[in-house]
């Protein structure tokens, strides 16, 4: 589905030149589970932003379903990206002024769908996890779990094939870090391909490969046997 | 989607509830004063533009130009050239007219009324394509005095207006008091308009052929207008004019004949220009050619305009300022937002395009507030304007269409630059940190802003105070005679009546004299005749023909206005008669008067001291011939309105030219004392209008226009610092909740209030001292430049406390605007401020 081929990412700041990513090489098919781990600093989340294409590479080529995209413009990446990518962030990142239901129709609002479908999709996925009875309730109103359910559900809502997730349970205690694994796990296997960066050997267990990251380069791949 | 916008910007609006009403509060006021300028401007810009073929339509103004003396300009002309020119450039020019304007009486039942009455050629339809209610063009001027009124006058005479054919007493339209009658009624004029027609009447050729002050080149005594053929331009038909005042002209030869030679190389159309104005341009840009004498209604100022335009702008800038500074502060809050919609696929246009329209929708909330702003102050705008202006929302299109766009421009204007600023992020920067990029540049910016504001907003407060100290100056200057206490009254029609209505004036315990003169202080006249002293006599090498101004006074005139001689004596009939005389005498002779001269105007012979004039004789062609005798010297008085300075001036007694009377009374009962001089008149002088004026008040009249400019400026320049101020104060509050961290820290750290107040003022103070250096060199400069053109104005030294008064004032208007802020947020428990992230 995605193939990285020496890339590296740079960050040039006014005297420091960090680099974040060192000449990295990956591939992940369809319907992969993979978990990124390595220690703090190492480069995990500047790895999630390019193959999210929040971020563009400072060298190396990015195939994304066999196509070359590094040299993408803004617009064409946002059209790949809002078709086929999920996010979910440590920090829920959900929109303060917006209710649950309206957060989650944000991913939709882009994609030119007639209202009255938007709401059945948006309702399709408040239901699958469980926080229908919340739709009209504000982000600041829910727990941690219960917001990063409406981050999980937002990335879901499009059809999106890919998920790309930072650190979903940094944030959450163990129970509720557990809920949210396993709402991945049932997505992953309804065919759902799904990049995680995590902290946590429990929750790196769900995947079925692990990709070790020391210092903007990668250490070792571990595949579980299924 | 919108809905989505709609909903963000909406609860946006609502959270951010203090920054929202200073957002809106701020660009609602800067509307408010934009719209009330624009009113104000689009009337005075739209004057005539209503007339049929205006764009066609010229006004020919003249100018005089004697080497050694002032130039003399006027809008009107001489009453031959209407005539002369249209026939001359028939190619160029479709049709003219004259308008010749006097002041009438009409009688009304038992008593008359002072009406403006305008003689005018047959031709006058064919110029100004007025609108007829009854008759018209072709039918309603077939005979001399022929009168067409509009609605106004015929409802005030007639309590209808189908009047056709009805007869009113008019004095003095022709000979003498005169039934004439009405022939047709033309729609009331728009006010826009610079033109006052409330009467016209029909004068052939023959009457003006008849008329002295009209049959002449040089007088200049109506207003001419052409309509020019399709195709010609102004240009093309001044060319035509100016050739034709070179070649075919008898100007050339009057001039020599009565001026001497020309200067090498000069024209005579240099010496005597006639210069054509567009019909449209009239209101704002007649003042320009129009000298000391006014227009037919009271002139526009066209710099005024250009000044308030700019100022319109600047005010609307510093709420635009706001705007921006509040929203660019405010990134951090609406960052996570925007990464978020651009992680779901929102391109960076749909970000831009979701701000601006949420700006543009503050703008029209704003809009809206303004409006209703505007309705409630209009009254006292007016009251203050002397205008009728008013805010016709649902009929005037281009009104609407004009709001729609500045809405739209302001909205963009100030919603473009926080648009692009949040849009510009890639979304992983913006997720990085939860507070947001909030990068040295913008903080930087945002200050640079807010030194523009307040920089322009000194600037304002400074040339407003000086212009506001200038107006003042000039009406404390000493004019150098008695105004107080004294009543000026119109004795034109009085007639033969005059020294009895003196007489039983005089009769009134409150009056202690009544003095004649042709004009009183404050009312200007251009009369200027050649005086030359007798026998050519240079004077220290002077030339001795000096054009002097001249009024006419009676006995007593300078004794009752506090004015002394500086040398000879004033007018007394203890000398025999010091009047010019128009009895006894044979053709060809010269009378004899005896005249008083100003300093100025003995400055201009070259006497080197006062008493050296006393008994020196001028030649003159004044009053049929006259050899005038210089029997006094006074000092130079402000004769006529300080704004044109003192000329040099000669004073006669011409009993024919005594038309005003001054009143000088020693009671505080004024209203009793007005109606008892009115019966006086009353049983005097019957069937007449009493024309009764206080001389105070006439001075004060002189200087209205520019007392509605500093209540202008002042009212204007308050609501730029209100507004600037209201920005600052949301910026301080912003900044002061971003640092609250900081501030903990800072306690803990032992920093006690006074510090930490002190710390955040100094913050704001420093734009505001920055805005100071920018602001007081510029205002210098443009005051001192303003300054220029007052023949008495206030010493420039006067500058520089006023721009550290100001600059003081705005600093400490500052500290009070953020300090209130800085101290609430001083106070607060420092583990509050660290325990939330
Ligand atoms: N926007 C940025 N500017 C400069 N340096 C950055 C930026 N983002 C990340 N870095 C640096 O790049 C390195 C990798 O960061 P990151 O990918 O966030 O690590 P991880 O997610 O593994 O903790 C770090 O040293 C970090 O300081
Ligand atoms: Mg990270």
């Amino acid at each position: 589905m995605l193939k990285l081929h020496n890339l590296s990412r740079i960050y040039r700041t006014d005297d420091v030149e960090t680099v974040a990513l060192n000449n990295v090489n990956i591939e992940i098919g369809q319907g992969e589970f993979v978990a990124i781990m390595g220690p703090s600093g190492c480069g995990k989340s500047t790895l999630l932003n390019l193959i999210g294409m929040l971020d563009s590479p400072s060298d190396g080529q990015y195939y994304f379903n066999d196509e070359q995209i590094s040299g993408y413009s803004e617009k064409q990446l946002a059209v790949i990206r809002k078709h086929h990518i999920g996010f979910i962030f440590q920090n829920f990142n959900l929109i303060e002024e917006l209710t649950v239901a309206e957060n989650i129709e944000l991913a939709l609002l882009y994609h030119n769908i007639p209202a009255s479908e938007r709401k059945e999709k948006v309702d399709e996925v408040m239901d699958m996890v469980g926080i229908a009875h919340r739709a009209k309730h504000m982000p600041s109103q829910l727990s941690g779990g219960q917001q990063q359910r409406v981050a999980v559900a937002r990335a879901v809502v499009g059809n999106q094939g890919l998920i790309l997730a930072d650190e979903p349970t940094g944030n959450l205690d163990s129970t509720h870090g557990h809920e949210v694994m396993e709402m991945l796990r049932t997505l992953n296997d309804k065919g759902t391909t799904i990049v995680m960066v995590t902290h946590s050997p429990a929750h790196a267990d769900f995947a079925n490969r692990t990709i070790n990251l020391f210092d903007g380069k990668v250490v070792t791949e571990s595949v579980r046997a299924a | 989607m919108f809905k989505n916008y709609l909903i963000t910007a909406w609860r946006n609006i609502i959270k951010n509830g203090m920054f929202s009403v200073i957002n809106i509060a701020g660009l609602a006021l800067g509307l408010m004063s934009c719209i009330l300028i624009m009113l104000f401007v689009r009337e005075e810009t739209g004057f005539d533009k209503w007339l049929p073929d205006s764009e066609r339509i010229v006004r020919m103004h003249s100018a005089y130009y004697v080497s050694g003396n002032p130039p003399f300009e006027t809008v009107r002309s001489a009453g031959n050239m209407m005539e002369a020119i249209r026939d001359y450039a028939s190619n160029e020019v479709e049709e003219g007219v004259r308008l010749i304007h006097f002041g009438a009486t009409v009688r009304k039942q038992e008593s008359a009324l002072a009406e403006q009455i305008t003689l005018v050629d047959g031709s006058f339809f064919n110029v100004f394509d007025l609108p007829f209610v009854h008759g018209s063009a072709q039918t309603s001027f077939t005979k001399p005095y022929d009168l067409i009124i509009t609605e106004d006058i015929a409802i005030k005479y007639f309590g209808k207006t189908d009047v056709v054919g009805e007869i009113m007493t008019v004095c003095c339209v022709g000979p003498e008091p005169s039934p004439v009658p009405v022939t047709g009624v033309i729609k009331n004029l728009p006010d826009e308009t610079h033109l006052e027609l409330g009467m016209l009447a029909y004068v052939d050729p023959k009457i003006i052929e008849n008329n002295a002050g009209l049959n002449t080149w040089t007088s200049v005594n109506v207003y001419t207008y052409f309509k020019m053929r399709v195709g010609t331009s102004i240009q093309q038909l001044q060319e035509r004019i100016t050739y034709w005042v070179n070649n075919e002209s008898p100007l050339l030869d009057m001039y020599l004949k009565n001026v001497g030679e020309l200067a090498p190389g000069a024209q005579i159309s240099d010496n005597m220009k006639h210069k054509l104005m567009q019909l449209e341009d009239l209101h704002l840009k007649a003042k320009q050619d129009a000298g000391n004498m006014g227009d037919l209604t009271p002139m526009g100022d066209h710099n005024l305009i250009v000044t308030f335009t700019i100022v319109a702008c600047l005010i609307l800038l510093i709420a635009c300022i706001n705007f921006m500074n509040l929203s660019t502060a405010r990134v951090s809050h609406r960052a996570r937002e925007v990464a978020m919609r651009k992680v779901l696929g929102a391109s960076r246009s749909q970000v831009v395009v979701q701000f601006l329209s949420e700006a543009i929708a503050l703008v029209f909330i704003s809009m809206i507030l303004a409006l209703i702003l505007v309705e409630l102050v209009l009254p006292l705008y007016n009251l203050a304007l002397g205008r009728q202006l008013e805010l016709a929302l649902f009929t005037d299109l281009s009104l609407i269409a004009s709001l729609l766009v500045i809405g739209l421009l302001i909205g963009l204007g100030a919603g473009i630059y926080p648009a692009m600023f949040l849009s510009r992020f890639l979304p992983a920067d913006l997720l990085r940190s939860s507070k947001g990029g909030e990068s040295s540049t913008a903080s930087n910016l945002r200050t640079g802003l807010v030194v523009v504001q307040f920089a322009t907003s000194i600037a304002l407060v400074v040339c407003t105070a000086v212009i506001y100290g200038q107006t003042l100056y000039a009406q404390s200057v000493d004019v150098g005679y008695v105004s107080d206490d004294k009543l000026v009254l119109n004795v034109r029609a009085a007639g033969d009546n005059r020294d009895r209505l003196k007489h039983e004036l005089l009769k009134l315990p409150e009056i202690n004299s009544v003095v004649f003169s042709s004009e009183v202080p404050t009312q200007d006249n251009e009369n200027n005749n050649t005086f030359t002293l007798i026998d050519g006599e240079h004077v220290n090498g002077e030339n001795p023909s000096v054009l002097l101004n001249y009024h006419d006074i009676g006995y007593d005139f300078f004794e009752a206005y506090g004015v002394k001689p500086i040398a000879g004596r004033l007018f007394s009939l203890d000398f025999g008669s010091d009047m010019i005389q128009f009895e006894g005498r044979k053709e060809g002779d010269k009378g004899r008067a005896n005249v008083i001269l100003n300093q100025t105007a003995i400055d201009k012979y070259g006497f080197t001291s006062a008493q050296q004039a006393i008994g020196k004789t001028l030649d003159t062609n004044m009053a049929n011939g006259h050899l005038m005798t210089i029997v006094g010297v006074v000092p130079d008085i402000y004769f006529r309105s300080i704004k044109f300075g003192v000329r040099a001036t000669v004073y006669s007694m011409n009993p024919n030219r005594l038309r005003v009377a001054s009143l000088s009374f020693n009671t505080s009962n004024v209203s009793q004392l007005m109606e008892k001089v009115e019966q006086v008149w009353k049983t005097n002088v019957p069937m007449q209008p009493i024309n009764l004026q206080f001389l105070d008040q006439m001075m004060k009249a002189q200087y209205a226009e520019e007392n509605i400019q500093v209540k202008m400026f002042s009212a204007f320049s308050m609501l730029a610092i209100v507004i600037a101020c209201l920005g600052l104060y949301g910026l301080a509050a912003y900044t002061t909740e971003r640092r609250t961290r900081e501030i903990g820290i800072r306690k803990v750290m032992g920093a006690n209030i006074k510090d930490i107040v002190a710390l955040l003022v100094w913050q704001f103070s420093k734009p505001v001292l920055m805005a100071n250096l920018i602001a007081w060199p510029v205002s210098v400069y443009l005051m001192l430049t303003w300054l220029e053109s007052f023949s008495y104005r206030i010493n420039s030294l006067w500058l520089l406390p006023v721009c550290f008064t100001v600059g003081l004032a705005l600093l400490l208007l500052a500290w009070i605007t953020v300090g209130g802020n800085a101290a609430h947020v001083a106070k607060a428990n420092p583990i509050k401020a660290l325990r939330r992230d």
